[in-house]
Order: C-alpha cells, then structure tokens, then sequence
C-alpha cells in the first residue's frame, strides 16, 4: 500500500511529504533541542539573537523561540488533522447519502448546506470564537462545520454519476450489497477528491486559526499558536527581525507543504 | 493524368516503433480509394499524414505530395478546406454545439471562402435546403439525429469548395438505413475531385468502389480494385474480414418447433414505454420461450435498449404488464451485457479480484471457471490486469464470463458488440449465442443490424 502510494507521487508531491514530515518530526521532538519548556522565562537573555543555547533566539519574555515554535506547530498539525477527519467523514458519509438515497434526502441536506454557504465560513467561525474565546475544541468544532460542505458538494456529484454508471448497475443486478457498491464503485471514484480536499482543507484549517490568532480571538496567551506570536512579536520587528519571521515561516511552510502533497499530476 | 495524392514510400514512427510501414499509392480524380482494416491498425494515421496534422511526437519518412507538388505544413494548411478537406471521425463532434446548423455552414462561406454575411447566409442556405435539412436551420447539433448531424457535417466541411476529401471512418456509429446516404452524399461531394476514405466496414468499400487497400497492423496486405479484391480475395486477413460482415456469418438456426414445446419464461402484455414525455414503444406483446434468442432490431432512438431495460425491471412501464414465468429465478439470474465493456466494470480492481467477488458472494464453483475460460478464449493472465488494460473483446467475453456463471435465465445483451471490430464482433456474438443455448438461457440481443440478428436469432422484434 505505502509502497504503490510511493510510486504513484508526482515530485511535487514527495516534496511535500517530505516538507510536512521534517515539520512533524520538529514537531514531535523539538522541545528536546531547548534548554527549558516554552513557559520558562530566561530575564537574562530577552529577545536574544539565535545562539547554541537558543537555537531560534528568544522572546520579549526570554521563553525559548525553539520549545515555542515546536509547541506552536504541534498545536497546527493537531488544529489540522482533527478538522480534516471530522469534516471528511461527515462530508462524505452525507454526500453519498445524499447521491444514493434518492430526491427527498437529497433536497433537504442540500437546503442545508445552501444555507451553511450562504454565511461566510470566517464569519461562523469568529462567531463560534467569540461565544467561547480561547477554546481549541470549539475551533474545532466551528472550522469543521465550515469545511464538511466542500466534502459534501464534491462527494455528492462524484457519487451522482457512479450510481449512475453501468458498472454499479451491473454489480447491483449480480446481486451484491450496499457495502460492496460503496467500497468497489464509489470509494474509488471519490478518493482522489477527497485526498486533494483533505490536504487543501489541512492548509486551510490551520490559516485559519493563525487568522484568528492574530486578531486576538483565537487562541490566547500565554500559548504559543503561529498567528498569536505573529502578532506578539510584530512590535519586534526591528529589534529582532528574525523572531517575526519564525512564525511566518512555520506557516508558509506548512501550507506549501499541504498544498504540494495535493496537488495531482496534470 | 497527374493523381491527386501520391503518396511515395510513408512510413508513421513513434520513437522507435514504426506504426504504419512504408505504403505507396496514388490517388486519381474520380477514382474513390479505400483503406479497409480494424481499430488500431494505423489507418487514421496515414490520412493526419497526408493532411500534414500529425502529432509532433511521430514522425514521418517519404513523400506526400499533393497536386503533383510536395508541401510543407504551412502550405498543406493555406489548401485546408478550400482544396482539401477531412472528415474527422464521428463528425457529430466536430460541430460546435453552441451554433445552430445554418452558422456553422455560413461561418464557411463567410471565412473561408470570404463571401460577404448577406450571401453567406444565402450560399448556406441554399446548401441546408438541397440535403432537406432546411427545417433543422435554427437547431443546435444536440437537436439533430446522428444521420442529420453528419450530413450537416459533411455540408459545413465541403462548403469551402473543397473536392479532395479525406473521409475518416465516415459511417462509424451510424445506423445501417442511414449509411447509403452518407456515402452517396460524399461521392456526390468529391465529383471533380478524389475521395479518400478509411473505413472498416466493408460496405462502404463496395459502395464507393474504385480502388481498395486492405491495412493490418500498419502493414499493407492486399491492394488492387474493389472488385477484384472483394470478390477474390488472395490474403487469409482479407477473407476473414470479409467473413466477419455479419451478412456472411453462418445461420444459427434451431428448429422451429423446439420452443413450442419449451416452457416459457416471460411474457409482455401491450407495453408502453415512454421517454422524455415521447412514447417510443406502443402496444408491444411478445412471448419469449426457454433459452430462446430473440433479436431486436430498429434504428438508434428507436427504444431497443430502453425495452430491454424495462424486461429487468429498470425503467418503469407506461402502460401494460410483464410477466415472468420463472418463479425459481433469483433476482440475479436476470443480467445485462452492456454496450460499452470499460464503462460496465470498475477499474479500481484486477478482474481477478471482481470474479472473486463473484464467487464468494453467490458460492459458485471454482471448478466451472477454467473451462469456461478456456471456452470463451480468455487467458489466465488477463485475470491479473483492470479492466482498462485489456482489450475491449476480451472484457466482453470477460462480461459474459461472469454472467454466465450465474446461471442466468435471461440475458438482455444490448449491442454487445457495437463498438468492437468485425472480427471479434462475430467471435464475441456467436459465443454468446452458442452458450446462452448450451446453459438454456434466454436472450434478447439488441443490435442496430438485421443482418447480425437474422443470423443468430430464433425470433425478431422490429421496431423501426
């Protein structure tokens, strides 16, 4: 299974397996190069240059910029696939309901989901960070009720014409269950979309809580969240150019890795 | 008399492999050529050859030469159209589907001949009105029939005054009332001038007469008139070709008496099917007996497949009742072969795997697989490829395959072998027919030629 998915990866697409692995593993592990946890305050060394102690430097509150960053781009990853998982298997399990079970089902979740596009995405998730402000569970919950819609919208016409299509026909007659229908005709059809949309929806998940983050309604301090130190460290600029730059970065890689790993081979 | 086209020592590579080896020939007005061979046998590619559209990716080695002169691309496309045109295959494709038919002949007269708008419209007007297809002016190509459409097309192509015509394929997927049209229509076209045509199809050979070259695999097998050629032929491809049309296919024939004794097995009762708020079917009754072939014949759009459909229980009836007599038949005894192989099997598993499938989900017995295989010439190893990476005669019989091991009571086989080549059409059809009988099994077999199914079947619907 890895190894046909190995072979079957474009360049670009290695490039950002492997982009997104090496973020992982600082991730996972790069508490371990900082000399104390990311809520340790060195007074005597603030907004510090890089060094062999510190290797990113610290902040205007002498925490290590490496446990911090490492702790930041963990709680991104964390943000991401949670909001995927959830949204995908609601997306799809109601697209294919929808496609499958005929024009009454169909009508009432697509009246559903016509209202959910009618409201901005930003605007329900900002509502939902209002109501409880700071809570990663309700971010969550909000930026996956936002994103199952495109699951939903692609699965259900992918879905549409493979109901359709004479090869479900022809199994259906030789006798064989719904299960059977969904794994060998409309899986296969479907996975590509939703692989492209879960990678896209990664990227998005995690912009989306840097966006809140850095208008203050995200995450709050003192925890460390790519958009929240953005904003943190923004006075900083001058003094210490490279502190800003950490976060934005850690961001840019990430999206850039998620969108690499999704984007298909023309 | 200088040809036409003379076309000296042409060969079509690919990299390394030659797709179609040297070829000589010359082409002279008024003296219709012919290429007759299969799918995949290279023809299409000599006629982008000589009308200077091949791919960048082939090359080509010889001479082409057009009016007695040998052109650069450049020049061959200053002549497109107003000396030289091509047929595409399945013209109806090449229409645009956003231009009503008088636009798409007048855009002709207006662009590439340079009339004015005024006489365009009239010159086009004029074209319609000589090939009735007046009334269909204001139509779009999806509102016309297939032999509408490709008149239309045939029209929108000639109307630069062009005389040299390169026909590919040009009754592909057109039904056989509406063939001796088209042709007559392109000999009527290329008078003055010269008609290249690539078909497979024998019929047209006949038809346009003149002179034939019989292509397999690239390779030039036989050449001279159609006279000589068709009714002599010297080489074994030939004669099988020949063979395959389904009017030299041998009868199958039972006695006439032996489904008056069998049981029947279903029975219509005034059927009405309807279809986009048009009846197509009115006031049908039939009965069809025990292993029994019935045929159904009429022109596409008449309702053969929406029939068939309605037998399985697929399509709702308007008016009238089916009857099935065979209350022991499970629901999946009851089966279709489509039209299309590729589209009837998903490609996300190797056919091993979906014949598995088969075999654990209705506990059939392993041991009947093999020499059924062996029967239907399939080889253990295409079991291993999907469904896109084997042939389309060798899926069919895979379909068959695996309907026949559900021991079906009834068949619905809708044009099973309408887009295979003759010679796997016939091998596929007449493996249908002799098994469908060995297992008892019923068969309607839709087909847009009454030759193939005054040739197989026991009983005949027409519908036209």
């Amino acid at each position: 299974m890895m190894v046909s998915l190995l072979k079957h990866a474009t360049f670009g697409q290695k490039c950002g397996g492997l982009l997104l692995l090496v973020l992982l593993a600082f991730a996972l592990f790069g508490n371990g190069l900082a000399p104390n946890d990311g809520a340790y305050q060195d007074l005597d060394a603030i907004l510090a240059p890089p060094s062999e102690t510190h290797w990113l430097g610290t902040d205007h509150f002498g925490r290590s910029m490496v446990a911090r960053m490492a702790d930041a781009i963990r709680l991104s990853f964390m943000l991401g696939v949670l909001c995927v998982v959830t949204s995908s298997i609601i997306g799809v399990s109601l697209g294919v309901w929808a496609a499958w079970s005929g024009k009454k089902v169909d009508a009432v979740l697509n009246v559903f989901v016509n209202i959910l596009l009618a409201l901005p995405g930003l605007v329900i998730v900002l509502l939902f960070a209002a109501i409880v402000p700071g809570s990663f569970f309700v971010l969550y919950l909000a930026i996956s009720l936002v994103q199952w819609v495109e699951y939903f919208r692609v699965v259900r016409a992918v879905t549409k014409t493979t109901v359709d299509s004479p090869a479900m026909q022809s199994s259906q007659m030789m006798g064989f269950g719904r299960w059977y229908l969904f794994k060998r005709h409309i899986w296969p059809a479907i996975a590509p979309s939703v692989f492209t949309l879960a990678t896209f929806g990664c990227a998005t998940a995690i912009l989306t809580m840097a966006s809140l983050g850095f208008v203050y309604v995200g995450m709050q301090p003192p925890l460390a969240e790519l958009g929240l130190m953005m904003v943190e460290l923004f006075p900083y600029y001058s003094d210490a150019p490279w502190l800003l730059a950490e976060p934005l970065i850690a961001i840019a890689l990430l999206v850039l890795g998620f969108h690499l790993l999704g984007r298909k081979s023309s | 008399m200088n040809p036409l086209i003379s076309v000296d020592q042409l060969s079509v590579y690919s990299k390394a492999s030659c797709l179609v080896s040297p070829l000589t020939f010359n082409l002279h007005q008024d003296r219709p050529l012919t290429i007759l061979g299969q799918t995949g046998s290279g023809k299409s590619l000599l006629a982008q050859a000589i009308m200077g559209l091949l791919p960048d990716s082939l090359r080509i080695k010889g001479k082409v030469s057009i009016f007695a002169k040998t052109l650069t691309k450049q020049e061959c496309r200053a002549m497109w159209g107003k000396e030289l045109v091509m047929l595409p295959q399945e013209p109806w494709h090449a229409l645009d589907p956003l231009m009503t038919s008088l636009r798409q002949v007048r855009d002709v007269y207006q662009w590439v001949v340079g009339q004015t708008e005024h006489t365009a419209n009239s010159s086009a007007m004029k074209a319609l009105t000589s090939l009735g297809l007046d009334k269909s002016a204001d139509k779009l190509p999806g509102e016309l029939s297939g032999g509408m459409a490709q008149r239309l097309a045939i029209v929108a192509a000639t109307a630069g005054g062009a005389s040299l015509i390169l026909a590919d394929e040009p009754t592909k997927g057109l039904d056989v009332s509406r063939r001796e049209e088209v042709i007559r229509l392109l000999q009527d076209k290329s008078q003055g001038g010269g008609l290249l045509t690539i078909t497979h199809d024998v019929h047209v050979a006949k038809q346009l007469g003149g002179d034939i070259m019989v292509i397999k695999d690239g390779q030039l097998v036989e050449s001279g008139t159609v006279e000589q050629v068709l009714s002599n032929p010297q080489a074994e491809y030939t004669k099988l070709l020949l063979q395959a049309q389904p009017s030299e296919w041998p009868i199958v024939d039972r006695d006439p008496g032996y489904f008056a004794k069998s049981d029947r097995i279903m029975q219509t009762e005034a059927l009405r099917l309807v279809r986009g708020g048009k009846t197509i079917i009115e006031d049908l009754s039939f009965t069809i007996a025990k292993g029994e072939v019935v045929g159904v014949v009429g022109d596409s759009g008449c309702g053969k497949s929406s029939l068939g459909d309605a037998l399985l229980g697929l399509l709702p009836l308007e008016a009238g009742s089916i009857e099935r007599f065979d209350k022991k038949a499970k629901p999946h005894q009851w089966l279709k072969l489509y039209q299309d192989p590729p589209s009837a099997f998903t490609g996300s598993v190797s056919l091993a795997t979906l014949l598995d499938d088969l075999v654990s989900l209705h506990g059939v017995d392993q041991a009947r697989i093999r020499p059924l295989m062996t029967r239907l010439s399939l080889s253990q190893e295409i079991l291993e490829r999907t469904c896109l990476e084997v042939s389309g005669g060798e899926l069919q019989r895979f379909a068959i395959l695996r309907a026949l091991l559900l021991d079906p009571v009834f068949l619905f086989a809708d044009e099973p072998t309408s887009r295979l080549d003759p010679i796997t059409a016939k091998e596929v059809t007449m493996l249908l027919v002799e098994l469908a009988r060995e297992q008892d099994c019923s068969v309607l077999l839709v087909s847009h030629d009454p030759d193939m199914i005054r040739h197989t079947c026991d009983q005949v619907i027409d519908l036209s």
